[in-house]
């Protein structure tokens, strides 16, 4: 039983990763009606700017310029890495995708694909195909509730995670620049005429997504610090699936997604040979996908968008 | 004054190209082409050390362009003495009688004019890839990515769809087909004692192939089954997701060599068969694509209500097409199998399906000569830009941005291909003038 | 025996009630009008004889053999033919391609002809050109065969369209709107169009119009809809005096033109 809830925990964790890509994703997806391939390589490079200021704000503080304390340099870490991800992403969008607003959809889709093929490359190009290490900012402390092992990483990967989550959620749905974006998922037509201009909210849905894919790349790299230039494949291609699976329009689908693709993943290695992990988890959202054709939130008609 | 009657001539001097070289037909081209191969043969070897090459330029130059920039002038000249002179010029002598011969070919019938230059356009392929071994490997690897690239175009492009699961129905047939000759006709570690005499082989390797392919076809059709009841990016994601179940399948399945993946596949994909099956499968394929029943493709990607209501069966016909595609790339991937003589599960991966997408968006949507000139040029450039190492994987991507930016349906979409249009003769008594 | 009987035809849009107890009985060779109100249903009607969507009650019988709930393209074999209110044309596609197509469901050729292209596929190619081309020319757009339709104008995009419908060889064709958006001139050739094509080739019609000048004086029946249910039926005359339909039209302040 304890095995149980520890695999839960780690489920938790790792879905929150797959969530907070995915949201990404799905944004893209759901008010653009775009695929946007290269975010899973926006989540990599997010994950190596992190890298690169939290390398440099240790370097910083152990050389005495000022002395900041390990907690300090991770929300400054998290807040400008946002920043500068969010300033890609909003790049990427103007570069790649803004040129082809009229031209069909899959040309954007392999605009997409190239710019994340060029972001791999760029990254092995500038630092080598050596995985570097991301700096320990805050001591692990270990707690034993009933068998069931947490770590204060987790508690906070999992935190942190689920208020992103919520800020979004809020943003979206009070905010005016949210409702502009729901009005757009909607309806392309109706942005115009709110007064609102497309390219803002295609900029701003982008800069959003990739700040939240940085989010995630820290994250990732306060549990698992070692980086390498392809962890975007593997980890995008996979949220991409769960933004899918949680249904076009519906934000909060594709965390939910995100989660229960981190849950499969953890279970199915619980149980079986941890080379079927895939296998399984594919087969298991090809099921679902079967039997709920526009994932679990999405509705067949986009008649109804819950954003 | 002056001026305007020098500029004339300049204006001029396009037309007087297309005056020379506007009434020649593809047989001159394929005749001039034959000479330039001759040349090199015979002097290739020679001219090359006269202008300070080490050896023959295997692809016109281009990596020597990159790995050593000093000796280009030399390749360059090599590229116009040996290649692009005797091309003109046999072209251009042989215009008139060669126009004479297409249209005493096409007296034969279509079919006869059409197998006759594909013949003769085989044999210049041939001599020109027996230069070197690396040569001929380029040759065929271009031709395999051809068929995938038309095959994968019918789905991209005449459907409107959008799969990504073309590298596993490649890996579906490399598998199918490999398991099929190394059971059979070799002895080896996976399959045991070979079943049939060797001699076999190379005969009964269609069958291999085309058992590869249906395998394929089997996989498309357990995608279609689902995907096809609804519209939208549906196909999509559960492609991708096909994809990486028969990945990671292959990746689990100890007896055909698991993670590691399978070698020693004998080596029945010489030229010959890999040029015959890939001139075929393009063949059936734009058969296909020009007949009413096919054209109903595009009738389902502008509006497939509308298809619907002027009665064409549009699900079946969805079914039809992407397990049709499939086949080919199935196919393709036996050749493949064949070719490289080794797979294994990784070489079937997101890698291949974005170089795969790459070549047909390159070359362009609804057309057969866009899929062909987006095969051959991304893996001409490819292995040119090899020497790049790294930065070749960031100039093709910025290229095909720069082609979907500004033409966002590739470089030649929806062009008919028509073979006996392409083999007529251009005089102007044969054709009534018509360009 | 009518060609095409329609019986209580119920459909819900979810909870919305989009057509209620709906009947309407069409007799081969005539012209029949469908007039109502925007968003009265009568696009909904279209689908539900066409089978884009499956009624929720009641029974669509064409030709004595009943249709109900059968697939789209299904019924369009059948010989039932429709065009769109927004011109649903494949805009990649040449005029001819557009009315070669709507001959899909009788080719005989099968995969083995488009593949390897037997003598059949060519005969039975040569056969359906032949057949289009002839229509073409009755529409007076034969010219225009080799021209991808996204460059003509809106007349003649129009003109495609029921060139396409027709070459499904139908009994019966639904025409949705043929005119909306067309200028006098454009509009008195559609009105030509209609009457010969019921005319010279006895097709029998059932046309959705907004402008109630012309399907008075085309059609000899008329349903007037109003939110999905049937408010009246009859000839041009009895319909005109008809109060329901008086009140429906000019109950409301503003008309449909």
């Amino acid at each position: 039983m304890t095995y149980f809830f520890q695999n839960v925990v780690n489920a938790l964790q790792w879905g929150s990763f797959y969530a907070l890509i995915a949201l990404g994703y799905s944004m893209v997806y759901s008010i653009l009606m775009l695929f946007n391939f290269a975010h899973g390589d926006i989540f990599m490079v997010g994950a190596y700017i992190g890298f690169g200021v939290a390398t440099l704000l240790v370097a910083m503080s152990a050389g005495g310029a000022i002395v900041l304390p390990g907690w300090l340099i991770l929300i400054l870490t998290i807040l400008i890495s946002m920043f500068l991800t969010a300033l890609l992403g909003m790049f990427v969008e103007r570069v790649g995708y803004r040129p082809l607003r009229d031209a069909p959809r899959a040309s954007a889709a392999i605009t997409g694909l190239m710019i994340g093929i060029i972001l791999e490359t760029g990254n092995l190009w500038l630092l080598g195909a050596r995985r570097v290490s991301f700096p320990s900012l805050i001591q692990t402390v270990t707690y034993d509730v009933g068998g069931v092992i947490l770590t204060n990483k987790k508690i906070m990967i999992v935190l942190v995670a689920l208020a992103f989550m919520l800020a979004l959620h809020l943003f979206v749905r009070h905010s005016k620049w949210g409702m502009a974006m729901r009005a757009m998922a909607f309806d392309y037509v109706v942005v115009p005429l709110m007064g609102v201009s497309i390219n803002t909210i295609a900029r701003m849905t982008f800069a959003i997504g990739s700040a939240l894919a940085a989010v995630a790349g820290i994250l990732f790299s306060i549990a698992y610090p070692v980086l390498d230039p392809y962890m975007g494949i593997v980890f995008g291609w996979k949220a991409f699936v769960a933004a899918i699976l949680g249904g076009r329009g519906s934000i909060m689908g594709a965390a939910l997604a995100g989660f229960l693709l981190g849950f499969i993943e953890i279970f199915v290695a619980m149980a079986f040979p941890s080379t079927l992990r895939d296998l399984i988890a594919y087969s298991i959202i090809m099921v679902i996908l079967v039997f709920r054709p526009h994932g679990f939130f999405g509705e067949p008609y986009s008649a109804k968008l819950r954003l | 004054m002056q001026t305007v009657s020098q500029i004339i001539p300049a204006a001029d001097k396009p037309r007087r190209v297309a005056r020379v070289f506007g009434h020649t037909p593809f047989l001159a081209w394929l005749l001039g082409a034959a000479a330039a191969v001759l040349l090199e043969h015979l002097l290739g070897e020679t001219f090359a050390g006269l202008v300070g090459l080490s050896k023959v330029p295997v692809l016109f130059g281009l990596m020597i362009l990159m790995s050593k920039p000093l000796l280009f002038p030399g390749a360059l000249l090599y590229v116009a003495v040996i290649y692009l002179l005797p091309l003109l010029c046999v072209a251009g002598l042989l215009t008139r009688p060669a126009n004479l011969v297409a249209a005493a070919l096409l007296r034969f019938g279509p079919a006869f004019a059409v197998i006759v230059h594909l013949a003769l356009f085989y044999g210049v392929l041939h001599f020109w890839a027996d230069i070197s071994g690396y040569r001929e490997l380029t040759v065929k690897f271009t031709l395999i990515a051809v068929l995938l690239t038309l095959s994968l175009n019918l789905i991209n492009g005449y459907m409107g769809e959008f799969s990504c699961s073309h590298p596993g129905f490649m890996a579906l047939g490399a598998y199918g087909a490999s398991t099929f000759t190394l059971t059979l006709f070799v002895n080896n570690p996976l399959f045991g004692k070979a079943l049939l005499p060797g001699f076999l082989g190379p005969w009964l390797f269609p069958l291999g192939l085309v058992f590869g392919g249906l395998l394929a076809s089997l996989g498309a059709l357990l995608i279609a089954i689902p995907s096809f009841k609804t519209r939208g990016d549906y196909l999509a994601i559960i492609s991708l997701a096909f994809l990486f179940i028969v990945k990671s399948l292959l990746e689990n399945l100890p007896f055909l060599g698991g993670p590691r993946g399978m070698g020693g596949q004998p080596d029945y994909a010489g030229l010959p068969v890999v040029f015959a099956w890939t001139a075929m499968g393009v063949w059936i394929m734009n058969n296909y694509v020009r007949s009413t029943l096919g054209k109903s493709l595009n009738a389902i990607r502008d509006d497939e209500a509308a298809a619907e209501a002027m009665s064409v069966d549009t699900r079946h016909t969805k079914m039809t097409a992407f397990m049709f595609a499939a086949f080919w790339a199935g196919v393709a991937g036996g050749l493949f199998a064949h070719v490289m003589r080794f797979i294994n599960p990784a070489t079937f991966g997101v890698q291949r399906l974005a170089e795969m997408l790459a070549m047909v968006y390159f070359g362009g949507l609804n057309s057969v000569y866009g899929s062909i000139v987006g095969a051959v040029s991304l893996n001409l450039l490819g292995e040119a830009l090899r020497p790049l190492e790294l930065f070749k994987w960031i100039f093709i991507p910025l290229l095909l941005i720069l082609v979907m930016i500004f033409r966002p349906t590739g470089l030649l979409a929806f062009r008919e291909f028509d073979a006996v249009r392409l083999v007529r003769p251009l005089d102007r008594d044969s054709q009534g003038g018509a360009p | 025996m009518s060609l095409l009987r329609v019986e209580q035809l119920t459909h819900y849009f979810g909870g919305l009630r989009a057509v209620h107890n709906f009947s309407l009985t069409i007799e081969a060779g005539r012209m029949h009008g469908l007039i109502g109100p925007n968003g009265a249903g009568k696009t909904t009607i279209f689908n539900l004889i066409t089978g884009v969507h499956a009624p929720t009650a009641g029974r669509v019988v064409f030709a004595g053999e009943e249709i109900t709930g059968l697939q789209p393209h299904r019924i369009a074999a059948r010989g039932l033919g429709r065009t769109f209110q927004d011109l649903k044309l494949w805009r990649h596609m040449t005029v001819l391609e557009h009315v070669k197509m709507a001959r899909y469901a009788t080719i005989g050729y099968g995969l083995i002809g488009a593949f390897f292209g037997t003598p059949r596929r060519r005969r039975e190619e040569a056969e359906i050109e032949e057949n289009a081309c002839r229509l073409l020319e009755m529409l007076g757009i034969e010219h225009l065969a080799e021209q991808v339709v996204t460059n003509l104008p809106y007349g003649v995009q129009r003109r495609v369209e029921m060139a396409r419908a027709l070459a499904l060889d139908p009994r019966l064709l639904l025409l949705d709107e043929p005119t909306v958006g067309m200028t006098p001139e454009e509009l008195n050739q559609m009105m030509e169009l209609i009457r010969r094509i019921n005319g010279e080739l006895g097709l029998a019609i059932l046309l959705i119009e907004h402008r109630m000048k012309m399907v008075m004086e085309l059609c000899r029946h008329i349903s007037v809809v109003v939110f999905g249910d049937l408010i009246a039926e009859g000839a041009p005359a009895a319909i005109q005096n008809d109060r329901r339909v008086i009140e429906a039209y000019l109950g409301k302040d503003t008309v449909a033109t």
